[in-house]
């Protein structure tokens, strides 16, 4: 049986006025039914492009998949006709942003932005859907749910218009799920809600989770797969126990490194790796990694490591690591 | 899912629901007309201080025609204004005379001046609404069909036609109109509001609304298009814009299609600016009103103006100004009263 | 050498310079008039009403009264120019003034400006100036002041916006500490910050400006001794079964004018505000 969502070789390219820059390289992730992905890396890694690419959003311009397959159950939608792509948004794939608050329409009711989504993909008419849409509120942990249908999100908090765009999400039960750092806006004690939330929808429908974020915490709370980007390529991937235990790329070691202990204040930057990401226009010709890299070797500088793999499920694209 | 906070927005009013949307456009009603009465106080003390500057006594003022002999309406003029007091009593009374809608009186038309300015208001106000629908809907269908078609050939032509009827002024765009569907195509009247001895019933009989209409046309393409041509501008930028924002990109992960988000969610909310301007642009279409009638005869407050103007009609003159004001306060209320329905966000303090 | 960036990007922009160089031709020509045409512009000079080409003596044709048309366009402009320069300047003035006042002071003295600027927004503008030329009598002067008294309220706002957002930085706090004194941190130090996106506007309002002139001259209400664009359409206006071009072509110079001040408007604030002309 295919896979709910099997990426492979996945390219995205924007072309602007400053040259072409590939900002989703090559990138192969699959995600099992009830499984959970998480695409971790800095910001301008390439995360949400990747995401945006499956969903086939992308600005263009300036941003084009240039090669690779979107298999969803075996379908590539790479190749699919923009209607065709109508039908998979919304009903196979739901989707979750990472601003909640802005995410929402303004000027909409949530029950008209929930309900849009079933009167899309469904046949339910105006007062099935809210009666659903109802349902969905109450599904996903909205308080009050009754009285919030009619309420505007401006009159929601951060956590409960996130909690809408979830319930937009799996409104059509979706066999694959795309957050994207869904908690990062939210309040701490909200995002463990939301998380917990992700967590039980997903075991309760089944679902494959691809879940992107920069916070390691996170991913070693919700991920049963990690899959490490950097400058738009996977640099690692493993399990999350593996990950954790011995992560193989120094980029990753860098992460877990700069990850400060579950309870201690949260640090946005990653303290332990030196330098930024390097902008997409100015990758260097080796490993992009080379110039941060604490365990650069001149071999590094000449050539890009390809993924290589150490050990079944396990994929990682250093040379240091290749030499133990 | 316990303990999560409701922001303080959300636990202090009811959420959503009809009724508190009605409390809260009454609320603004009210308050809306609370400031008006400055606004007006405004405008009439203006009015006053020009009457003050005016070389000549504001008795000569008032009868400028000097038609007026008779002593005993002198004698009246005088009580009314008590011209015998000091200043600020005079502008006391000026402003309590004009809050019994008392503008004087017009010995031109031997009228008072309300009755006279009354007549012509409703063709004016017609005249306004239907440049103003004219231009909404010509301007938000342009810039929504620039804006979807940015940077096509599409696009610039909207882009051109903007820029030319931005720049082109309202009365020589109406003789322009007048000489090309008038005198060229003999299609419509060169102007007037009714064919004289018109169609069978006059005015009152379908006949006579389809004569009006006709007549209507070219004024209204003159006066409509210039603000159509701001609202082209404002709504194209509008919608590019708003499309940026993270929520058009939720509703196109729904799987509405591009269309559908456009109408849906993009339109509604680049519409908001277009009635912000809408609003503040009340005083100028009525006043771009008087110069388009004068090219029309259309038989509106414009034309009175101007008619008041060339024979020195003082009281008519100051009165329109008053009256004018008064029609743009109510309705920049009604325009804040669709922006509120537009926009939830909008809350009254 | 940011100064010549921002040129950089201005002239970039091709409407914007197309603008500026029509607007500079008609201020050459308003400024030259005199030597291309020192003949009156009023005097009759031809056969009244020759169309536009049939003479090559008066290119642009001429009126109802045999004047020539090229002569009184190429002399209209010089007031038409002048009346919107100066129209402009009083606007800004008034609108700068009360502006910073509000901005810098803030409280009730902003709310009282702000106020004054709702109700000139609420009176007809038109008819505010049709009534202050009526009563006050139609001399250039006036007209110009009427003008300005109109157009001052968006220059006002903006300018009210750059000071709300100047007054407590930095550099305006130093001055303060240091004493100095109110007018001179308004004038001396948070101006010239705020100047550029109020010319922008202002370059905007001598279009407007432009367009009263021309609908006050229109109605035969404009300075009986200046001869300006509009006025010559309000003559051409009971011809125009028989010779429609005598005012087709003052109208046209208005609106090549107009449309020129703009683009120019239009280039200048793209390129103050690069960001949003990447968009």
């Amino acid at each position: 049986m295919a896979l709910p969502l099997d990426v492979r070789d996945l390219s995205t390219t924007l072309f602007t006025r400053r040259g072409e820059m590939k900002a989703v390289d090559g990138l192969s992730l699959s995600v099992g039914a009830g499984e959970t992905v998480a695409l971790v890396g800095e910001s301008g890694c390439g995360k949400s492009l990747s995401a945006l690419s499956i969903m086939r959003l992308l600005p263009d311009p300036p941003a084009r998949i240039v090669g690779g397959e979107v298999l969803l159950n075996g379908r590539d939608l790479v190749v699919l006709p923009e209607e065709g792509m109508l039908d998979i948004r919304g009903q196979e794939i739901g989707m979750i942003f990472q601003d909640p608050m802005s995410s929402l329409n303004p000027v909409a009711t949530v029950e008209k932005q929930i309900a849009e989504v079933l009167m899309t993909h469904t046949e339910l008419g105006r007062g099935q859907a809210r009666v659903r849409a109802h349902e969905l509120l109450e599904l996903v942990g909205m308080p009050d749910a009754g009285r919030r249908l009619d309420a505007y999100p401006h009159q929601l908090s951060g956590g409960m218009c996130q909690r809408v765009v979830i319930a937009m999400a799996i409104a059509c039960s979706p066999s694959v799920l795309i957050a994207d750092e869904p908690t990062t806006a939210l309040d701490v004690t909200v995002q463990a809600q939301v998380l917990a939330l992700l967590k039980k929808l997903q075991a309760d429908a089944g679902m494959a989770m691809v879940f992107i974020t920069h916070d390691l915490g996170v991913v070693a709370e919700t991920a049963d797969r990690v899959v490490v980007m950097y400058a738009g390529r996977k640099v690692e991937e493993a399990t999350v126990d593996e990950l954790f235990e011995t992560p193989l790329h120094p980029y990753t070691a860098g992460l877990i490194g700069a990850t400060p202990v579950p309870g201690a204040a949260r640090a946005e930057r990653l303290a332990d790796i030196p330098g930024m990401v390097p902008p997409l226009n100015a990758l260097p010709q080796g490993c992009a990694f080379a110039p941060r890299c604490p365990r650069v070797m001149a071999r590094c500088r000449q050539e890009r490591p390809k993924l290589t793999q150490p050990a079944p499920g396990r994929l990682v694209a250093c040379f240091a690591a290749e030499r133990g | 899912m316990a303990g999560e906070l409701a922001s303080p927005a959300a636990s202090r009013r009811p959420t959503g629901g009809g009724s508190s949307r009605r409390i809260a456009a009454l609320r603004l009603l009210r308050r809306r007309l609370i400031q008006a009465v400055p606004l007006m106080l405004g405008v009439v003390v203006i009015n006053f201080c020009l009457i003050q500057m005016a070389p000549g006594s504001f008795l000569e003022l008032m009868t400028a025609e000097n038609q007026v002999s008779d002593p005993a309406t002198i004698e009246l003029l005088r009580k009314t204004y008590g011209l015998d007091d000091p200043v600020w009593l005079q502008l006391v009374k000026y402003i309590w005379a004009l809050v019994q809608f008392d503008f004087g009186f017009s010995y031109r038309q031997n009228r008072p001046v309300i009755d006279a300015i009354s007549d012509h208001l409703p063709a004016t106000l017609l005249l306004m609404v239907s440049s103003i629908t004219l231009a909404l809907a010509v301007g938000v269908a342009a810039g929504v069909v620039a804006s979807m078609k940015v940077r096509t050939f599409w696009d610039s032509l909207v882009s051109v036609a903007a820029m030319f009827f931005f720049a082109a002024p309202g009365f020589w765009l109406g003789i322009m109109l007048i000489v090309l569907f008038s005198v060229k195509l003999g299609w419509l009247p060169v102007g007037g509001m009714m064919t004289i001895g018109g169609v069978g019933g006059g005015a009152t009989g379908a006949g006579g609304v389809l004569d009006v209409l006709h007549h209507l046309i070219l004024p209204t393409l003159a006066l409509g298009l210039f603000y159509a041509a701001i609202y082209t501008r404002v709504m194209r930028s509008s919608m590019l814009e708003v499309a940026q924002l993270d929520f058009v990109r939720t509703a196109r992960a729904k799987g509405l299609s591009r269309n559908q988000v456009t109408i849906g969610h993009v339109l509604r909310n680049a519409l908001l600016p277009v009635v912000t301007i809408l609003g503040v642009q009340m005083g100028t279409v009525l006043a771009g009103s008087v110069v388009i009638e004068s090219v029309f005869s259309w038989p509106g407050v414009g034309s009175l103006l101007f008619d008041s103007v060339s024979s020195r009609n003082y009281p008519v003159v100051l009165g329109i100004m008053v009256l004018g004001s008064l029609v743009v306060i109510a309705a920049n209320i009604a325009v804040d009263l669709v922006y509120m329905w537009l926009d939830p966000r909008i809350e009254i303090r | 050498m940011r100064r010549f960036e921002f040129l950089g990007r201005f002239s970039r922009n091709r409407g914007a310079l197309v603008g500026a160089v029509l607007i500079l031709v008609v201020a050459l020509m308003a400024l030259l008039a005199p030597l291309f045409f020192p003949v009156d512009p009023l005097r009759i000079v031809g056969q009244p009403e020759l169309w536009p080409g049939e003479d090559p003596d008066f290119p642009l044709g001429t009126d109802s009264l045999g004047r020539d048309m090229l002569s009184m366009i190429v002399h209209g402009a010089r007031a038409t120019l002048l009346i919107g320069l100066f129209a402009s300047a009083v606007a800004t003035l008034i609108g700068v003034s009360v502006g910073a006042t509000a901005g810098y002071f803030g409280g009730w003295i902003d709310e009282i400006a702000m106020r004054a600027a709702e109700l000139f927004q609420t009176i007809p503008n038109l008819i505010f100036v049709l009534t202050i030329v009526v009563i006050l009598g139609s001399t250039l002067t006036n007209i110009v002041i009427a003008i300005g008294i109109v157009s001052w309220t968006p220059i006002a706002r903006m300018t009210r916006a750059e000071f709300l957002s100047l007054r407590d930085r930095e550099f305006v706090q130093a001055c303060r500490a240091m004493g100095m004194g109110d007018l001179r941190i308004i004038v001396g130090e948070i101006l010239p910050n705020a100047l550029p996106p109020v010319i922008v506007l202002s370059s905007l309002v001598v279009a407007g400006a432009i367009l009263f002139e021309s609908a006050v001259s229109f109605l035969g209400l404009g300075d009986p001794n200046v001869a300006s664009w509009g006025r010559l359409v309000g003559d051409g206006r009971l011809l125009i079964r028989s010779s429609w071009y005598i005012c087709a072509i003052p109208g046209v110079a208005i609106m090549i004018t107009v449309l020129c001040l703009n683009l120019i408007g239009d280039g200048l604030n793209d390129a103050l505000n690069p960001k949003l002309r990447d968009r």
